[in-house]
This record gives structure tokens, sequence and C-alpha cells, in this order.
């Protein structure tokens, strides 16, 4: 593995596109702790003190990795990207224009990219509004007597929502940026940060908070979700494709049988965090816009039913939600027409059907066979660690980023830009991490 | 299963009969097919619904009589079972795609694992680190 290391730093294009990764973790990371403009950094710190560990935002803070109690300008975090991302993936199946554009190929995509940055800006006003408006109030930290905010004015709180928005559209345009030129799928990588920068906190509270054997048995759970995750990821359904003989001048072409991978899991880490995200919508809902010290009944309802995550109705939701996303990322991403279309026209067929419709409608078939299994395996993944956060019990469900979710985003992430540097590192032959 | 299942019996059947040479036997070869060959192609396929995507299904029958039509004949088919019928039609479907799916081996699974929880500890250490000096950073910056 260590020489796989080596030869991955010794290609010129990859080490390029790594470091290229590297440097936008960290100027990620920097943004994070940066202090927005108007926000009396010395007081943010003082308050974050004295709410040490009991914050009823972890949750949330989760996804903005830590930014958005540190009240810095990328406080926002992605959220308002992926939801955007959500909304619009599910408008291309109700509104007839936008499922027009899906159609239209290269250039369609390029249009709904530019709806999903406009709508994320949208969003992150209000995000922002909402965060800045709360710290305001004092029900971010509550019983914190000093004012984060020194000069409230409209014209500083304008100047702060400002920054944070142009926060996110940084972020946003990072995620992209990863994509494109580094390793990696921004967006999950992003997140992946997000939680990899919780993870060293959470885990010394709960080395602190209980005797090392319930550390261990946490470790030693975390392991085998691990292990059980890649077992999944990994299982694959391949379909046999013939490719037909040809002559092309004096040369002979094709004649190869290969197969067509289907994973179990094709969906990968995506309709997990699709499904988080939309449960934390009404949680972020009612804490941006409720006033903390007399809840209504509405924002009781929503914090003991759907902001608990030992909570039945919460997992239900989740478990709906993901196997709901699975099959929709999946209709989405893995288009079987065009597949069977792209088989057709080099000569490829599975043995036994036919070419065309009939092949479209067998990947069809198999692909919603086969999807079942693996969206119930994400649910049960997902959700499982609740039910261990219940039976612990007291102030536990706190310790989120070992939880399902999180274990699920980063094994997920991980293999996938493993195995990506893989697939470069095969382009030269050279061996790589995984034999 | 399902589509293994009725797709090899039918391809037995046909590699097995030997090419007819003379006329008559021709002749009497096409008479069994319109007869007897279409009725045990359809009673073979009729417990099952997804005959109609089936491959080549009903070509086989006499030339000198139009194709049955197939979309009437499956839409029939899945409207008479009952809602249980079809979701354990499904399951068993699911189940049979299942055991066709390659898992990793054991070796595979070993070398997987220990790259992620690499990556993954390398990720942390960094981000951990990053925050670190940021954090040290941004204090002596802003701080008093």
């Amino acid at each position: 593995m260590l020489s796989a290391f080596r030869s991955a730093l010794a290609t010129p294009d990859l080490r390029k596109k790594i470091l290229f990764t590297l440097m936008i973790v960290a100027v990620y990371r920097l943004g994070a702790v940066i202090p927005a403009p108007g926000v009396s950094y010395n007081s943010v710190q003082a308050c974050q003190a004295q709410v040490e560990g009991q914050s009823f935002f972890t949750l949330l803070n989760l996804f903005s990795g830590g930014a958005l109690l540190q009240l810095s300008i990328f406080a926002t975090g992605i959220m308002p990207y992926i939801t955007a991302s959500i909304i619009v993936q599910l408008l291309t199946v109700v509104i007839p224009h936008f499922e027009e554009l899906k159609k239209e190929g290269q250039s369609g995509q390029g249009k709904l990219t530019q709806y999903t940055r406009y709508l994320t800006i949208a969003l992150a006003i209000l995000q922002a509004t909402g965060v800045i408006a709360l710290a305001e109030r004092g029900g971010m930290f509550p019983n914190c007597t000093e004012s984060i905010f020194p000069d409230s004015s409209v014209l500083t709180m304008a100047i702060t929502v400002l920054t944070m928005t142009a926060g996110t559209a940084v972020m946003m345009w990072m995620g992209e940026l990863i994509t494109e030129r580094g390793v990696g799928n921004g967006m999950s990588l992003l997140i992946f940060l997000n939680i990899a920068a919780q993870i060293p906190a959470e885990g010394a509270n709960i080395l602190n908070q209980n005797t090392p054997l319930v550390f261990g048995f946490v470790c030693l759970l975390a392991l085998v979700i691990i292990a059980s995750v890649v077992f999944v990821e990994q299982g694959q359904r391949r379909i046999p494709v013939q490719y037909a003989k040809r002559m092309v001048g004096r040369r002979m072409y094709g004649g190869t049988s290969t197969y067509l991978p289907i994973k179990v899991n094709q969906a990968g880490v995506i309709p997990v965090i699709f499904g988080s995200s939309l449960l934390y919508l009404p949680d972020l809902l009612v804490n941006l816009t409720g006033d903390p010290q007399n809840p209504s009944g509405f924002t009781q309802f929503i914090q003991t039913y759907l902001s608990d995550q030992s909570s039945w109705l919460h997992m239900l939701l989740y478990f709906a939600l993901i196997i709901f996303f699975t099959y929709f990322y999946i209709t989405i991403t893995f288009n079987v027409d065009d597949r069977a279309e792209e088989m057709k026209k080099f000569g490829g067929f599975i043995p036994g059907i036919r070419p065309g419709r009939p092949t479209a409608e067998y990947l069809r078939f198999v692909l919603s066979r086969i999807t079942l299994p693996g969206s119930i395996y994400l649910g049960i993944v997902a959700i499982l660690p609740n039910f261990f956060l219940s039976l612990t019990g007291e102030g536990q469900n706190q310790n989120f980023p070992l939880g399902g979710t999180a274990v699920l985003i980063m094994v997920g992430v991980g293999l996938d830009t493993v195995k990506q540097i893989e697939s470069q590192l095969m382009q030269r032959n050279y061996e790589g991490f995984l034999r | 299963m399902s589509e293994d299942g009725e797709k090899d019996p039918g391809k037995e059947q046909k590699s097995s009969a030997p090419r007819p040479n003379t006329a008559a036997a021709r002749r009497e070869r096409r008479a069994a097919a319109s007869g007897t060959g279409s009725d045990a192609k359809a009673g073979k396929s009729a417990p099952q619904g997804k005959a109609g995507t089936g491959p080549g299904k009903g070509t086989t029958a006499g030339k000198d009589r139009p194709t049955p039509k197939r979309s009437g004949t499956t839409k029939e088919k899945t409207e008479k079972h009952s809602l249980f019928a079809r979701i354990v039609r499904f399951l068993r479907e699911v189940w049979g795609e299942l055991r066709k799916v390659i898992w990793p081996t054991r070796k595979q699974m070993i070398t997987y694992t220990g790259v992620v929880l690499v990556f993954v500890a390398f990720m942390i250490a960094l981000v951990y680190l990053l925050d670190f000096v940021f954090l040290e950073g941004v204090d002596f910056v802003f701080g008093n």
C-alpha cells in the first residue's frame, strides 16, 4: 500500500489533483474559523465555552462542520446547496419545462445547474438571515449574556448576511472545483470534512463521559458498520454483455464478452445525505423562527418527534426517505434506455435478450429488483445506531457523528475517492491501493 | 430464477429437434409447430406474468397465422393477480437477483476496509491539525 501511495504522488497528473484537493480542504477549514464581519469574536468564544456539550444545535452544527456555532463566514454550511439540488432534482419530475431541460442533454443540464445555483443563493440568504437573527436574539447560546453583535444596525447585519451568503457561494464553487479538477465528488467530500471535523471532539466526549468499555463498544460498532458498508458497497450484479465481431477494413473488432456491473447499492451515499438533510429542514426552520423561551405546540412536536434521533417517527421517516431517494436517484442517474441504446450502437447485447427496448426493460427489471435490498440496507445502517442511542440513554444522543449516517457518508466518500485515485493509477499501469 | 427458468427449456426444445430434410418432413413439422407447439408454449408461460417481455415469445408459431398480441394478454395476467401475490413474486425476483450478486472475497474485504480506515484516519487527522492551526491563528488575530 505504501508503494501505491508513493506511485500516486509520483504521477505528476495525479499528484496535482491530490494536492489541489488538499488545498481546497485547507481553504475550506480556514473559512470555517474566520469570524463573519460584525460578530464579536471574543463574546462568541465566551458563549461557546458556556454552552459546551449541551447545545441543541449539534445536528445542524454537524452539517456546517462547527462553523455555525463559530458564526464564521461559512456558517451556513453547504446545506443550502444540498437542499437546492434536492429541490431541483425533484422538480425535474414535476415541472415539464425542467423535464425537457433534463432530456436536452449537456446544455439543458447546464441550465439546471444554473437554476440550482440561483436557488442555493436564495436559500443561503434565508438561512444566513435566520442564523443571524437567532444569534442576535440570544437563542443560539441560551443563558449567555454577552452581546454577539456589538453594533446591531441594519447595515452591519446586511453585510453579515451578505458575507455568509458569499461564503455559501464560495463553498459551492469549491465543491464543483473538486469534482472537476480534484479527486472525488466535491459535495460529498465537503460533507465528509464537516463530519470529520466533529469526530475528535465527539470521540473525546464519549471517552470522558463514559467508561473505556463503552468507548471500546462504540469503536467496535463503528468498525462493524464500516466493514458491512464496504461489503455491500462492493457487491455487484454482473450482467453479461456480448459484443458482436465486426470487420472494419481488414481488421477484426469486438467479439469480446464483458459484463455490465450493477452495484447492489448503485446510488451510493447520496440518498443518505438527501434524506438526512431533508429531515433537518423542519428542525432548522423551528430553530431559526421559533422562540426558544416559550416554544409553541408545533415547535414542541417537531423537537420531540422529528429532531430527536431516537424517536420512532424520526427513524421511520428517515428510513422511508432513504428508500425513496435511493430509487429516485437511481432513476435519475442510471438511464436504462440510454444504456440499452449505447449497447445496441456498439454491437453489444445481453445473451438471450434482444437489443433495444427489451434490453432496456431487462435492465430496468434487474435494477428495480436489486435496488430494494440496497435501499433497505442503507436505511438499516443509517438508523441502527439510533436504537443503541436510545438504549444507552442519558445525553448520548449528542454523539451523532458516530451514528450510522456519519459512518455511511464517511465510508462511502472514502471508498469513492480511493477508487477514483485507483482508477487514475490504473491508467498508468501502476499497482493501486486495492489488489 | 424466473427469467432463466422460462428461457432454457425453450432453447433446448429448439436445438434438440433435428432440421427436416425432405418436403414431407417439413410439412409435418410445420403442422406440429402450429398445433401442439404453440399450445405447449402458451401453457408454459401462462403462470408467469413476465412472459410479455421475454425474448422471442410467439415468434416461433406458424408463419401463416398472425403473431399473437402480447400487450393484451400480459395486461390481463397482471390484473388477475392480487396485490399480495404480486408482492410475493416481486420479493422472489429480488431474492433471485440477489443470488446472482457477486460478493467481495475475504481478502478484498480486508484490503478495502483497511484502505478506507487509513483514508478516514488521515482526513480526520488532517482536519484536526488544520483546525488547530487556524483556530490559533484566528485567536491571535481577533482575540484579546
